[in-house]
């Protein structure tokens, strides 16, 4: 399995950098993953989605469709795709360790 | 914000339809009167204007070099302008404006060796197909290999219109049915045969457990603890091999060398012609994986088309001559044995059962 190190912390993620574990995640991870998606800084609306995501996912097992998280965070997807230029899946998903979309994606 | 979306372009679209039409084209769209098949592969359509488009259909591969693109472009170029095609079946289409250039692009495209001229009218066209082994991860069998074998055997009918009507073959590598099968003459279709292994060990971390139930159209995962792991079980008896779950769940791989292999059904089309578009039906439930040739399906397939050419009326597509001489006799003329694996037995399957005493012994 891939890994990688970050502020000398060491992440086990699949080939598209998706955290192996959710288990593993913490803020560190976060950050890293803000560096290779190109997001200048992590917001107080970033966390808002990453710890929504994380809320939904602890409770239901499954990651919340896009317009359950835009209804509950008042984020259109327009504001998402701002903040995660990768998208809600690929950038949001991916900084708060849930599992890897999958499906004919 | 950051390099990653500076200069970025979005939202653009695929270029205008219409700057890519060849001159004959432009000057007359919506005028046309009336078009002929002057031989197999070879087209005239005759505009109000009496401007007269001749094309060229070729059969490709569908999966192709960059290479094979540009000798595409290098006939285009010679002949037709810099302009070609590609069809709604993967052919690739050359159109010229006069019978003079017509005979040069056949010699060229005879001289090429790769581009057979065909596909037109009663014939069997390019085969619809999908990603097989060569870029999918839920597939049973590969697409690019059987598609070649079967258009190799079938090859006189590409170049010929000698059938009742058109016949359209179809493949996809699993039940997602990317692509045609559930609507063609002739489907080939990759099945499975054994039930999902389970990978307890990390299908929690990788995989949404309620999604993954509800990905089973059989209802025969449910949620389990195994070795203090947070997973599913799938009950054997409920399931049927569809292989959803995999595509929702990594951690559920169910491809298997022995037990994959080919469905074959028939009787699908699209049209309105003459009669209401159809679901292909199952013709043959499991033919075993035979790379690279494959060569129980080709039989399978040169059986039907034999059968059918042989009993078919003229216009009669597949579905249509099956229907005329019903399903029992279709099983007789093809010697394909009926099983139990025929019958329909999934939530409305009544509806396919025979309500009558109408049947032929
Ligand atoms: S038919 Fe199935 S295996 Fe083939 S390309 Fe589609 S999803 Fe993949
Ligand atoms: S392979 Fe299909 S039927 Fe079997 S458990 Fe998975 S989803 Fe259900």
């Amino acid at each position: 399995m891939p890994t990688v190190t970050f502020k000398g912390k060491t992440y086990e993620v699949d080939e598209d950098g998706f955290l192996q574990d959710p288990e593993s995640w913490d803020e560190d991870f976060a950050y890293y993953v803000k560096e290779e998606e190109g997001i200048s800084e992590l917001t107080d609306e970033h966390w808002k989605v990453i710890r929504y995501l994380q809320e939904y996912y602890k409770k239901n097992g499954i990651a919340p469709m896009v317009r359950i998280m835009t209804k509950v965070t008042g984020y259109k997807l327009k504001q998402i795709y701002e903040l995660f230029p990768s998208g809600p899946g690929k950038g949001a998903c991916k900084m708060a360790g849930l599992a890897k979309p999958t499906g004919c994606v | 914000m950051a390099e990653m979306v500076a200069n970025r372009i979005t939202d653009i679209g695929p270029p205008k339809y219409d700057e890519m039409w060849p001159e004959i084209i432009k000057n007359n769209y919506g005028k046309w009167l009336h078009h002929e098949i002057l031989e197999p592969g070879v087209l005239v359509h005759v505009a109000e204007s009496g401007d007269k488009l001749y094309t060229v259909r070729c059969g490709a591969t569908r999966l192709m070099t960059t290479h094979m693109v540009e000798d595409y472009c290098k006939i285009a170029d010679e002949f037709c302008g810099g302009y070609f095609r590609f069809t709604t079946r993967n052919n690739v289409e050359f159109m010229v404006t006069s019978t003079e250039k017509l005979e040069g692009l056949k010699k060229a495209l005879a001289a090429a060796g790769n581009m057979p001229i065909g596909g037109t009218g009663h014939s069997v066209t390019n085969i619809v197909h999908t990603q097989g082994w060569v870029h999918c991860h839920t597939p049973a069998i590969d697409a690019s290999g059987p598609v070649k074998s079967v258009m190799d055997a079938l090859f006189d009918y590409f170049t010929s219109m000698k059938l009742p009507a058109q016949v359209r073959i179809a493949l996809a590598c699993c039940l997602n049915m990317c692509g045609a099968v559930h609507c063609s003459d002739i489907a080939i279709l990759g099945v499975h045969r054994k039930p999902p292994v389970i990978e307890h060990s990390h299908l929690d971390k990788m995989c949404e457990i309620p999604t993954t139930i509800a990905s089973c159209p059989t209802a025969a995962i449910k949620p389990s603890k195994v070795d203090d792991f947070k997973s599913v079980a799938v009950n054997a008896d409920r399931c049927m091999y569809c292989g959803n779950c995999y595509t929702m769940c990594p951690a559920m791989p169910l491809a298997d060398a022995d037990g994959d292999g080919i469905a074959i059904m028939v009787g699908g089309k699209v049209s309105n012609s003459k009669c209401m578009p159809k679901f292909s039906k199952l013709a043959i439930p499991y033919i075993p994986n035979e790379p690279p040739r494959w060569e129980s399906t080709v039989k399978a397939i040169t059986t039907i088309l034999e059968a059918y050419v042989s009993g078919a009326k003229r216009y009669e597509r597949i579905g249509e001559w099956i229907e005329r001489i019903g399903w029992e006799r279709f099983f007789d003329v093809t010697g394909f044995e009926f099983t139990k694996r025929h019958i329909d037995d999934y939530r409305f399957a009544a509806t396919t059962w025979r309500t009558s005493t109408q049947f032929k012994w």
